[in-house]
């Protein structure tokens, strides 16, 4: 997007905004900067679903980077914007925050996300690189009650370089039944698929000559 | 069906009253409110009445005797009424109407307006919540809006029938009486300098149909309904034409004088939805009514804006036959901004 017609929308108010606030200019006007910070390379970026709804979970070791290379990385791949949990929910940065994607981290708020068909990405907590970070037993619930699929996402680079990989797994099989049992399957399942990514990544670069 | 209808007085009540009067399954509507009908009504009953008129307006439920009370007579403040009567007015009305019509043995369901404004905006709570979530309003307007529903909910009980609560997006077009239309049709408009946060509209004629719809399906149950999209208080105002003018802090206590002293006052709610934003997920109103809102909310902006104005006519340039057989009040001028 030219800074040209970005101005002219902004001025005449035809600029898109969804329901969430996510302004698809402001986005796109922002990408060449992300991309002067953060390379990302993108591996099986195809099983990403192209349409309808899916939590992508994914580890973090400080949190800084990891949700940027997630968004930047899926969006280049795939066209599809991602949304980010944990919306400091004060102006203004809550008004930067909605306008790049942030929703406010709540389970209704991602249900209704995810029952509108939007990516979301969920953070496992915060753990060493390389390894997957717990998951609160619940924290699957909104995908399990609306069906969205749930692929765990491996993110490898540090906070201070520039060049970040993002591994894509297969989706996780929902359990057969339904109830708290049948979500902490799921999380245990998208953990261990998220450890699995990220132990490849690892024997991928001890092969490395 | 024998229908009565509060609030017929409001824009939202005539549509639905003239939708009624076309449905064959309704034998008889009564409306009461404290304004006459905004248009005509061939076939319902009106009666003027305050609400607070307890007895006048128990006579008029009694007398119909119904089988459905849809309850619209609930008053925004600063909309047709001031602010300081609104929440006694929509109080009493939720009172008298929905507590007489649970008297009456026929009735057999009940159907309420209400507003997504009773979910409130608290820091960190949900941008569009669902029916799940509950309410914690955090303006005048939405507790109001509450002890409506709570209203409501004892009626229901106590007469043992199903209640529909519509908790509706606002509605705004260009000849509803709305704090928020008048807010965004002045020409130089206050809005949030440091906030800019998405808010969803619900078209009138949506409103309308989905009031209707309530009435026949007679579920047991509270539904949001909301039309499609999100604007933002710049993006509407530029939208309109108008000129933003950036607010902060105090200074939304100048713009608020300013607004009341040029007739477009700003209540609470208005000012939480410019600042914290509005909105309310509509899925399951759409599965339970049938139908979701078909107009969006840039579309239900863009209506707002195209307010008829008045156009002048040069009488001595139309066509002689045009003119004999024009009647009487448009011969002169008439209201239109269509090609003449």
């Amino acid at each position: 997007m030219n800074v040209g017609t970005f101005a002219r929308r902004r001025v005449d108010g035809t600029h898109p905004v969804d329901e969430w606030g996510l302004d698809a200019d402001v986005v796109a006007l922002v990408a060449p900067l992300v991309g002067l910070r953060w390379r990302v390379e993108a591996h099986w970026p195809e099983r990403v679903p192209a349409t309808g709804p899916a939590v992508l979970v994914h580890n973090r070791v400080l949190g800084l980077s990891e949700p940027v290379v997630l968004a930047r990385g899926v969006h280049r791949a795939t066209g599809r914007p991602v949304r980010t949990p944990g919306l400091v929910d004060v102006a203004p940065i809550a008004t930067v925050g909605r306008m790049l994607g942030a929703v406010v981290d709540r389970p209704d708020e991602l249900t209704g996300l995810l029952r509108a068909g939007h990516l979301v990405g969920l953070p496992l907590g915060r753990d060493l690189p390389r390894r997957a970070g717990p998951l609160a037993a619940a924290a699957l619930a909104p995908a399990l009650a609306t069906g969205a699929a749930v692929v765990p996402v491996a993110l490898v680079g540090s906070e201070v370089g520039r060049r970040w990989r993002l591994l894509v797994g297969e989706p996780v099989a929902h359990p057969d039944g339904r109830g708290p049992l049948a979500v902490a399957d799921l999380v245990d399942a998208a953990r261990a698929g998220v450890q699995a990514l990220l132990d490849s990544a690892t024997d991928h670069l001890a092969g490395l000559p | 069906m024998r229908v009565l209808l509060t609030g017929m007085g409001g824009e939202l009540g005539t549509r639905v009253t003239n939708l009624l009067e076309a449905d064959e399954q309704v034998e008889a509507i009564v409306g009461v409110d404290i304004d006459p009908p905004r248009g005509r009504i061939p076939e319902a009953r009106f009666h003027r009445v305050d609400p607070r008129d307890r007895a006048r307006t128990v006579a008029v439920v009694r007398d119909l005797e119904p089988t459905a009370v849809v309850h619209l007579g609930v008053y925004e403040p600063s909309a047709r009424v001031p602010a300081r009567t609104a929440a006694t007015l929509s109080e009493a009305s939720a009172l008298v109407a929905l507590g007489a019509a649970a008297q009456c043995v026929s009735l057999d369901r009940i159907v309420v307006r209400s507003g997504i404004e009773v979910y409130g905006r608290p820091r960190g709570g949900p941008q569009r919540p669902d029916e799940t979530v509950h309410p914690r309003p955090t303006t005048p307007w939405g507790r109001t809006l509450a002890r409506v529903e709570e209203v409501a909910a004892q009626a229901a009980v106590a007469a043992d029938v199903p209640v529909t609560i519509l908790r509706l997006a606002p509605v705004v077009g260009p000849h509803i009486p709305s704090p928020l239309g008048r807010y965004l049709r002045l020409p130089a408009v206050p809005v949030s300098a440091v906030a800019d946060p998405p808010f969803s509209l619900l078209h009138q004629e949506d409103a309308a149909a989905a009031v209707v719809r309530a009435l026949h399906a007679g579920v047991d149950g509270t539904v949001n309904v909301v039309g499609p999209g999100a604007v933002t208080p710049f993006q509407a105002v530029r939208l309109g034409g108008r000129i933003p003018i950036p607010t902060l802090g105090l200074g939304w206590l100048a713009a608020r004088a300013g607004c009341e002293l040029v007739g477009a006052p700003l209540p609470a709610h208005v000012i939480e939805l410019l600042t914290r934003g509005r909105g309310a997920d509509g899925a399951r109103g759409a599965e339970v009514l049938g139908r979701a809102p078909v107009r969006s909310t840039v579309d239900v902006v863009h209506d707002l804006y195209e307010w008829a104005e008045i156009v002048h006519l040069d009488v001595a340039h139309r066509p002689l036959d045009e003119t004999a057989s024009a009647k009487p009040m448009r011969s002169g001028w008439r209201v239109g901004s269509e090609d003449v």
